[in-house]
């Protein structure tokens, strides 16, 4: 008799990718820009999650994961982490981003206007079952305005600065490589603020968006009003060894502010990701308007919420409960046995005692 | 010098996956921890190419200290042949070209989920163990601030107070794995989660280990020759679980950490955890010679 397991270990894991994979068989280049071209949202939310902007190299890690989106993100990030960090970009102001849609809950018009922009905001979610039945969507054509909206607008903030209802962040000097970066560091606590707004636009969407929830249905101090939140597209500014700032292109980038009433001021929360992603905006700002001084082990702490949104190491956590755990398992049946013999052995010679 | 002289060819991926910069951090990280044995020591924990809690912190590890010639070892739960140990050994060779062996014996480094092999390892040896939650303190402090405040001022009175809890309701230590264990008389670590079978060869053992939690991005290590005491009170001795007695059913052998296998007729069937000590076993046994190595336990008794 021999251990025949010994090479079976490799096999069976070979042959499980393999069943993984014939479900979608094989793929090209075509699927990719199939993928790239047809679902830009989705293409966005993992962007974002990976903390890398490719939007060829997001579409080639859905078509291989079919649409897995821990595992996408996961191909990403680790794509991502081997790549030498060669320039920091220069940092972005609000009112020199390209923007595409702009709107303010907190007042009826804004220096700039409301801006629309594209949205299913206002559409009636119909499922259009004629294309099943063969017949082609094809969406009315936009109809240009008369006057256009500007494309760089200022931010609402700035307004409410200017007029003191809002303290401003006191401005950040760290430039270039001094900005922390989480994806060099541990995050440690109580957290840089860039580590924290850098693991927020990294942040699962729908983690973020049950525990942003949370705090907005009032498991938070705070009730966000959107003060502002745009899509728009950001000029990756980086700077020539020669010292020629150049643009290295435009990136799409969702933000978002909400205030909250504290006392005679408005608090204010803020977040903003790679990609167009409205949701997880308006929630990671909610978050980050609930976290001063919110309780430790709340919903609303920096380290409760930025832990668990983080959503390749909840992912990967979560799954890894499949893993054998018979060695730790067979450890406690051995305490809860030892423990339950010593009990029965008690209680018999408690019986024995005679009745007072 | 020119810039040519300065550069490399253009490689899709640096040997062992890891580019420099995560390997100096790691190196970094793991001296210190090997300086203060026990303290948690936080670390980037860089994405790899597998899940999180998927053993991503000692495959970083392993990756750092790999070199061509490295034979590598891998165990999960006590055996090679494991689906994630197989995984782990075929990246870890696939991205560093290292050889890999079944042998405690002959592995340099040996990368392990939740066992220590039975054979006693060597001054030359690197235990990489896996951990999915490097804090003991977890159970009683679910905050890692303020466990980190707790661990600077070795504030473990929690600890003891828990353990004592169990003695009070169920008559003992309920621990299972993971026993909390003293380092070097000042950091209380998880030793991961071993069974409580393996913690007391942690303790003035001759190799390193270097225990890594990737998900958790935290390192720390027991140097060689390094004092890890089990919490216990002087009343309540340390007590491992009893499979000293137990013979597996495979090998033949006796005296080690064992698997319960159920069996239909509602009785158990015990196999040897360290899959390769049974294999030596059977070879021993079936006449092909004796491979096997002095282990830390002696008839089923870890000696004092």
């Amino acid at each position: 008799m021999a251990y025949v397991a010994t090479r079976g270990g490799e096999r069976a894991i070979e042959q499980s990718e393999r069943l993984f994979r014939e479900e979608m068989g094989g793929f090209d280049r075509d699927r990719v820009e199939e993928v790239k071209k047809s679902l830009p949202y989705l293409i966005d939310r993992v962007m974002g999650e990976a903390s890398l902007y490719d939007e060829d190299l997001a579409a080639l890690a859905l078509a291989q994961t079919g649409g897995e989106l821990y595992e996408a993100v996961l191909l990403l990030r680790a794509w991502r982490t081997t790549q030498p960090r060669l320039q920091v970009a220069a940092p972005i102001e609000q009112d020199t981003l390209f923007t595409h849609r702009r709107i303010s809950a907190a007042f009826k018009d804004i220096p700039g206007g409301q801006v629309l922009g594209p949205t299913l905001d206002y559409a009636h979610r119909i499922l259009a079952t004629d294309v099943l039945q063969g017949a082609p969507y094809a969406p009315e054509p936009v109809e240009p305005a008369t006057n256009p909206s500007p494309a760089y607008q200022p931010s609402v903030s700035a307004w409410q600065a200017e007029n003191d209802l809002i303290d401003p962040p006191t401005n950040d000097p760290t430039k270039g490589n001094d900005i922390p970066d989480l994806t060099r560091e541990p995050l440690l606590f109580p957290s840089k603020r860039a580590h924290t707004l850098q693991s927020l636009a990294r942040a699962e969407t729908g983690g973020v968006l049950a525990l942003g929830y949370a705090a907005m249905r009032g498991y938070g101090q705070a009730h966000p009003t959107v003060n502002e939140l745009r899509l728009a597209e950001a000029e990756i500014a980086v700077t020539h060894p020669d010292g020629r700032q150049f643009s290295a292109g435009r990136v799409k980038v969702s933000q978002a502010e909400v205030v909250d009433k504290k006392g005679e001021k408005l608090g204010i929360g803020y977040a903003a990701t790679f990609g167009w992603n409205e949701v997880k905006c308006i929630a990671a700002a909610t978050l980050d308007l609930n976290s001063p001084g919110a309780e430790k082990g709340s919903a609303t702490e920096e380290e409760f919420f930025l832990y668990h949104t983080e959503g390749v190491e909840s992912s990967g956590f979560c799954i890894h409960f499949k893993l054998p755990h018979y060695v730790t398992f067979q450890s406690s049946l051995d305490a809860m046995r030892d423990a339950k013999a010593k009990k029965a052995g008690q209680s018999k010679s408690s019986d024995m005692e005679p009745a007072e | 010098m020119s810039l040519t002289a300065l550069t490399k060819p253009w490689e899709a991926m640096s040997y062992g996956f890891l580019d420099g910069s995560a390997k100096r951090e790691l190196r970094r990280k793991m001296l210190k921890s090997v300086a203060v044995p026990g303290c948690q020591m936080p670390y980037a924990s860089r994405e790899v190419p597998m899940a999180r809690g998927w053993g991503t912190g000692g495959l970083q590890v392993s990756l750092t200290l790999v070199n061509p010639q490295t034979r590598v070892k891998v165990i999960d739960q006590g055996a090679d042949d494991s689906v994630n140990a197989a995984s782990i050994r075929r990246f870890i060779a696939r991205v560093a070209g290292t050889p890999t062996t079944k042998d405690a014996l002959d592995a340099d480094l040996i990368q392990s989920r939740h066992r220590i092999p039975e054979e006693i390892l060597r001054e030359d040896q690197v235990l990489v163990l896996q951990v999915p939650n490097p804090e003991p303190l977890r159970p009683v402090q679910p905050n890692m601030s303020i466990a980190r405040q707790m661990h600077a001022d070795a504030d473990y009175g929690r600890m003891w107070l828990q353990l004592y809890e169990q003695i009070v309701r169920s008559g003992r230590v309920m621990q299972g794995a993971s026993y909390p264990s003293l380092v070097h008389g000042r950091h209380v670590m998880t030793p991961s989660p071993i069974p409580r079978w393996d913690v007391p060869k942690l303790h003035m053992a001759k190799h390193l280990t270097i225990l890594s939690a990737g998900r958790e991005k935290r390192i720390f290590a027991v140097p060689p020759f390094t004092r890890v005491e089990p919490l216990v009170f002087s009343d309540v001795p340390y007590k491992v679980e009893e499979h000293g007695a137990l013979t597996c059913t495979r090998s033949g052998t006796t005296g080690f950490f064992m698997n319960e296998i159920p069996r239909d007729d509602g009785s158990s069937a015990f196999e040897v955890s360290d899959s390769e000590w049974g294999v030596k076993t059977i070879r021993a046994r079936d006449g092909n010679g004796e491979s096997r190595g002095e282990t830390w336990y002696k008839d089923g008794e870890m000696p004092q």
